[in-house]
């Protein structure tokens, strides 16, 4: 039986790509605050699950993390949850790959909503972000 | 020799000139059965590297 | 080219294999073949041009022996070949052309529907190099275009001097000198040059100096922000300097002191404040670009839901292992310790636990993340609360810092509004200097943001620069090319003619030495002369063209100068194999031509029939006659073989 390796890398689609670098690059953290693409990666992972809004990712893509960089107490779970909850069968916990296909799609489409959410709005990301939170802690 | 007979004919001109006239004749014998041979390729191959050549040999005039 | 041997199969007459070898010594270099008509002497010379080139067998009939094809049974293979050894320049080679075909049951023969051809190199330890482009390396030996000029057909003998031989003339001159090879050289080379230029017309050429010149634009202007930043930073110390000598002034004057004071511990104040607030900023921004798990609680608690059940429906038993139930099975014993039968309601429920557990490893998978996420309603709690804190601080901080500005301000203000005149101008000095700073700080923002710009538009220019660096090199590249090949296209024009001339000039010389020698009314004729139109001429004592009144024989015989000249000239190592040269000469010319003849080749190969070897003419050759043989027709086999002639 083939082996299927499980991928080490995170996908974007190459489109993404400036907005990421966007509201990552820099030293101004109020207008640039997240301090790693990973974490830009999940937030925009959990806005999409959220709105319940997911895009395939195109044959134009790019590697911007590595999965050891996931918190295994956080991110990981977090993710194989959302994994259980699309897919409704358990063994795609044992499929890496898989779980991570579900979240970038979510992540492909929840990056736009970010993107309008943080720089769309009148305001400094950092503070618009707060407001994010607290909007969506009532939904 | 035939061929060493053609190759002084043109000993008055530059040495690149002359290594490239005596490599196209050399080209153009071995072909010369074929009516319409197919040259163009090798005799760019063959002024691509004796201009190689004489550029580097410029280049190191100017050093 | 030196011929060594040549070996037959079943070529035309020559049944079986027929082998015979070369004279090639510097004293006895003449070989002769001996046949009446018909006996093989033509197929003899067909199969050296045949093996060598491919050329002469058409319409003259099948190649392959009748008698071995006769031999044949029906569906048997037929193979036929010739075979030639030779050396040329100090290198041996053999050169090896073959055809096959299948006889058949009416007695024709099928061929194969292409011939096979070999050269090979053979090493001075005898092993043998197979040569990997034969045709070329023949045609870089003996040409295929001039090797009628060589091995010469007996019959054409007097085709250069005919009137109408000049075109002859001129195409065995352009070919034996490789005129046809300088030519095409020189066409070749002018197309090459031609499409060089066209491509050097597409050039680039400027773009790296424009290029050059908006990156040291650039840079200058980059200096000049930098300069002007740095300028900026010492204006901002020397006015901050400036507001700490005003201010301890002031603290020094006895009405105000305790304002400046309070201004003094305002200021600390307020520097802790903004240090806390950034330091808050920074809290809320670690906590909020970490909160995204937080607005998935109701996802999270669905996956719970979803693992709960299939625990309920006894999916994933959770303290059971699948390990543990096979175990059970395998005792026939029950959970709970007592033995159950084979088919029993208790077996079947542990059977039906195993087909619905899922494989170990899932199983602790789905145990650890039911743990995890059940932790996680507790951190979504913390998260916001902790941001919540955050937030609140920094909103009590931000009043903090305004009332404190306001403070700030109103000090001033009655600063400025003292009646002591020394005071209010001090402070009126100190706002100045205050809005300097502003003026200050705020050009550096623009500076650092142009400082940027510039240092990416430059890091651009970089790789363009680059770019069109190996552009122009490209391009000098290109420009020298078309040089080299005009020039030299240009010098082959130039020196053609001449070569061409010169060439004309030295055959027409030696063949009228060789004319002279060969000729028995020597007296009679003055001159032999090419034209710049290559007729070939003789000229009579009267100074008149004598050609009209040439005799065949003499007109042979100019023939054959002119082919021995052409010989002698070109400097070719290469053997004359002449098939029945002296056919139609009289035995005047012939007894002239064998006693000279031997001396005007390297290699000397006469087929001739037995008439045209005889008395005196033969009594020439004997000397430098190295092998003799006799082709043997066999009228019953219709075959011949080839048989040496000892010599004594």
């Amino acid at each position: 039986m083939t082996e299927i390796l499980n991928r080490e890398t995170v996908a974007i689609d190459e489109a993404a790509h400036d907005i990421y670098k966007q509201l990552t690059e820099g030293n101004n953290m109020l207008e640039a605050p997240f301090k790693t693409m990973k974490d830009m990666f999940m937030w925009a992972t959990c806005l999409g699950v959220k709105l319940g809004l997911r895009r395939p990712l195109t044959t134009k893509r790019i590697t911007i993390f590595r999965w050891a960089q996931f918190d295994p107490q956080i991110d990981i779970p977090l993710l194989k949850a959302i994994a259980i909850k699309d897919s409704g069968d358990m063994s795609i916990l044992l499929r890496r790959n898989d779980i991570l296909t579900v979240a970038e799609e979510y992540a492909n489409a929840g990056i736009y909503e970010l993107r309008a959410s943080l720089l769309e709005e009148y305001g400094q990301p950092l503070w618009n972000l707060v407001s994010l939170i607290s909007e969506l802690k009532e939904a | 020799m035939l061929r060493e007979k053609l190759n002084q004919l043109f000993t008055l001109y530059d040495p690149a000139i002359q290594t490239l006239i005596s490599e196209v004749l050399t080209l153009e014998q071995a072909y010369i059965s074929m009516e319409r041979p197919h040259i163009k390729e090798p005799i760019d191959q063959i002024v691509s590297r004796l201009a190689s050549k004489e550029l580097e040999r410029i280049d190191e005039q100017k050093d | 080219m030196k011929l060594e041997r040549i070996t037959l199969e079943n070529f035309r007459q020559y049944f079986g294999r027929e082998r015979l070898d070369f004279a090639k010594d510097k004293q006895r270099r003449v070989t002769v073949i001996h046949g009446v008509n018909g006996a093989g002497k033509t197929s003899l010379f067909l199969a050296i041009n045949w093996c060598l080139y491919g050329e002469g067998a058409n319409n003259v009939g099948e190649l392959i022996s009748k008698e071995a094809i006769k031999l044949a049974r029906p569906g048997e293979r037929v193979d036929m070949s010739v075979e030639l050894d030779f050396s040329h320049d100090g290198e041996r080679y053999l050169v090896k052309r073959s055809r096959r075909g299948i006889r058949m049951m009416d007695g024709s023969v099928q061929i194969d529907s292409s011939d096979e051809f070999m050269m090979m190199r053979i090493l001075w330890d005898g092993q043998a190099q197979l040569i990997k482009n034969p045709i070329g390396t023949i045609n870089a030996i003996l040409p295929s275009n001039v090797r009628s000029y060589y091995l010469f057909d007996g019959e054409k003998i007097d085709d250069f001097a005919k009137p109408e031989a000049a075109k002859e003339v001129k195409d065995a001159i352009y070919l034996i000198f490789k005129l046809e090879t300088l030519d095409r050289a020189r066409r070749h080379l002018e197309t090459a040059a031609s499409d060089y230029r066209k491509e050097l017309k597409n050039s680039t050429s400027g773009e790296l100096i424009n290029l050059l010149d908006d990156d040291e634009r650039a840079r200058g202007e980059l200096r000049k922000k930098e300069d002007r930043k740095a300028e900026a930073a010492v204006e901002i110390d020397a006015a901050r300097r400036k507001i700490n000598d005003i201010d301890q002034h002031l603290r020094g004057i006895q009405n105000i002191k305790f304002l400046q004071q309070q201004r003094d511990r305002v200021g600390q104040d307020l520097k802790q404040r903004r240090s806390e607030l950034e330091d808050v900023q920074y809290q809320i921004r670690d906590i909020s670009t970490t909160s995204y798990f937080t607005i998935l609680q109701p996802a999270i608690d669905d996956a719970l839901q979803r693992l709960e059940e299939k625990r309920e429906r006894g999916e994933i038993p959770s303290n059971i292992r699948r390990q543990f139930v096979q175990d059970l099975i395998a005792q026939m014993r029950c959970i709970c310790g007592r033995p159950f039968t084979d088919g029993s309601p208790e077996h079947q429920h542990l059977l039906r636990l195993i087909d619905n557990t899922l494989p170990g490893s899932l199983e602790d998978d789905v145990l650890e993340i039911t743990a995890t996420l059940r932790t996680f309603s507790e951190r979504v709690g913390r998260q916001r609360n902790d941001l919540t804190a955050q937030m609140k601080r920094r909103a009590e901080l931000v009043d903090q810092i305004r009332d404190l500005d306001a403070e700030t301000d109103d000090i001033g203000r009655q600063l400025k509004d003292s009646p002591l005149e020394e005071v209010s101008s001090l402070e009126l000095q100190r706002q100045n200097f205050l809005a300097d700073i502003d003026r200050y700080n705020i050009e550096t923002g623009e500076l650092t943001r142009d400082i940027e710009g510039l240092k990416e538009k430059i890091a651009h220019l970089e790789k363009r620069i680059s770019q069109a660096r190996k552009n122009e090199r490209r391009e000098k590249l290109l420009s020298i090319k078309f040089d080299l090949t005009q020039r030299a296209a240009d010098a082959i024009k130039d020196t053609y003619q001449t070569y061409a001339n010169d060439m004309r000039l030295r055959i027409e010389a030696k063949t009228k030495e060789i004319f002279k020698l060969l000729i028995w009314k020597e007296s009679h004729f003055r001159d032999v002369h090419i034209s710049q139109d290559f007729d070939l001429e003789v000229i009579d004592r009267y100074g008149r063209p004598a050609r009209p009144e040439l005799s065949a024989g003499e007109r042979q015989v100019l023939s054959l100068s002119f082919i021995t000249a052409m010989s002698r000239i070109s400097e070719e190592e290469a053997p004359l194999v002449m098939d029945t040269p002296f056919g139609r000469l009289s035995s005047q010319p012939r007894n002239n031509i064998t006693k000279y003849v031997p001396d005007m080749a390297d290699q000397l190969v006469l087929l001739v029939t037995d008439e045209e070897l005889r008395d005196q003419a033969r009594a020439n050759l004997e000397s430098r006659i190295g092998y003799e043989y006799q082709l043997e027709f066999d009228p019953m086999t219709s075959c011949t073989s080839i048989v040496e002639v000892v010599r004594k």
